[in-house]
């Protein structure tokens, strides 16, 4: 008993901690986004549309949207601060690269404006971090998130 | 005292066991916790396959279709007039009952009430947002749209941006809610009805004519390119049989939209300045729409609509 009884409440201790942890993880992707992503698209208005998911070092996510002639668009992309930076590129139907952050010291806001109406879809990778001894595991919230210039 | 203890344990052991299945139930598909000895021979794995491409890859998709503030924004931009008797009625709210309805007018009545406010009509902006909260509460959605919402819009009723934003903010809500809540057909559902309200109101204000506001037929046109992320955004939740009513009713939409043509008349050019962080994508395009499929087009937004404002 003297060893059961502790290792237990061990047991339950690590599921209480993980269960709540887990819950506020995947809760927070919202108010990380409203947070940190929201106040990166400045003076252009949120869509009000949520892009939100964990992701870790090396994996990678897709975009699809609809870019509208005469409306331009600012793209934000936030990770928390303990992923690598996040590669984000712009490709259209052909799969011609219209613009790769990697150009850009890996610059998570960009604006872009389109002369006719284009789907366009947003590559995002979280650069793996190779070059460390000890890899980065860990998974984390990343938001995209578009704004659009007002009048 | 043992069989007090042992009775403890048992019990302990019992609510482990529970847990165990609670997380496993939650826990939906994603992997299980990882032994220490595994997350190493994991990341030296990781290492050992820094040559592969997109290793660890695990690719999740997102179809982001224009919300209900997007879509009044460009019927702004185009020019169209305001019009309040197009909208969905106030008095309809009481109808709603079932999910896929409180769903489908949360995303019309929240087109609805992007329209009103970027036309300034802060009256009617303040009935549509409590509609919008109505069909909030009937799906649950505690957190997007409270009273403080409704107080917020009130005291902000003449500053446009600041309306703005409390729009934004609660369509995300309703949206980053269901979403991680496990209730994501749902949020499709609302994103649907958003979409087809902002159709039909561009579509309605057109008069029916082809030539009065060429970019607002541009506008309609164009969400041709929309309808394929509606379809796909679907597919994503073709087990659910209100998902399954929606890919009929806009299948219906896609049948008419294919006798409109899109075609793109030069390559795709994009110019980046760097200083002013901007990029524009240079492309031109031609588009071709008679005036019988438009007609087909009008009459089938304004049937589906109308069933799902019923």
């Amino acid at each position: 008993m003297k060893v059961l009884f502790p290792s237990t409440s061990k047991c339950i201790f690590i599921l209480f901690f993980c269960l709540t942890f887990s819950a506020n993880t995947f809760g927070q992707c919202k108010s990380f986004a409203k947070n940190v992503g929201k106040p990166k698209l400045g003076e252009f208005i949120h869509d009000g549309n949520y892009n939100a998911t964990e992701l870790g070092a090396g994996e990678t996510a897709e975009l699809y949207k609809t870019f509208f002639k005469g409306q331009r668009y600012r793209i934000a992309i936030s990770k928390i601060e303990s992923l690598p930076d996040i590669h984000f590129r712009l490709i259209n139907d052909n799969n011609d690269i219209i613009f790769d952050n990697k150009d850009h010291n890996y610059t998570d806001v960009w604006d872009f404006e389109v002369e006719s109406t284009q789907m366009i879809i947003i590559k995002i990778k979280v650069l793996d971090d190779y070059s460390s001894l000890t890899p980065n595991t860990s998974k984390g919230c990343v938001s995209v998130l578009f704004g659009m210039k007002k009048e | 005292m043992r069989k007090t203890l042992n009775q403890v344990s048992n019990l302990l052991i019992s609510i482990t066991i529970a847990l165990l299945l609670v997380v496993s139930c939650v826990s939906d598909g994603k992997k299980s916790q990882k032994t220490e000895e595994e997350k190493i021979v994991e990341s030296v794995q990781q290492v050992d396959s820094k040559m592969v491409e997109d290793f660890n890859k695990s690719k999740l998709i997102f179809y982001s279709l224009p919300s209900p503030l997007e879509t009044a924004m460009l019927i702004k931009r185009s020019g169209a007039r305001y019009d309040e008797e197009i909208l969905n009625p106030v008095d309809n709210v009481t109808n709603y009952n079932t999910n896929l309805k409180m769903a489908l007018n949360l995303g019309i009545y929240s087109a609805d009430l992007s329209y009103t406010s970027l036309f300034d009509q802060t009256q009617s902006a303040i009935k549509y947002m409590g509609c919008a909260k109505k069909m909030a509460e009937g799906l649950s959605i505690l957190e997007a749209i409270d009273e403080n919402t409704i107080k917020k819009l009130e005291d902000n009723m003449n500053n446009r941006d600041a309306v703005m934003d409390i729009i934004s903010e609660s369509f995300m809500n309703s949206n980053a809610y269901l979403k991680e809540n496990d209730r994501a057909a749902l949020s499709v559902m609302v994103l649907v009805g958003g979409w087809v309200e902002g159709l039909y109101l561009a579509t309605t204000l057109t008069n029916g004519s082809l030539e009065n506001n060429r970019r607002l037929i541009d506008r309609i046109i164009y969400q041709k390119l929309s309808l394929i992320t509606v379809l796909n955004l679907l597919e994503t939740h073709s087990e659910n049989e209100d998902i399954i009513y929606l890919q009929n009713k806009i299948g219906e939409l896609k049948s008419i939209f294919e006798d409109i043509k899109i075609v793109n008349t030069s390559k795709v050019n994009a110019e980046t300045d760097a200083e002013n962080r901007i990029t524009t994508i240079k492309a031109e395009s031609e588009t071709q729409i008679t005036k019988e499929v438009f007609n087909r087009l009008l009459n089938k937004v304004a049937e589906i609509r109308g069933e799902f404002i019923s």
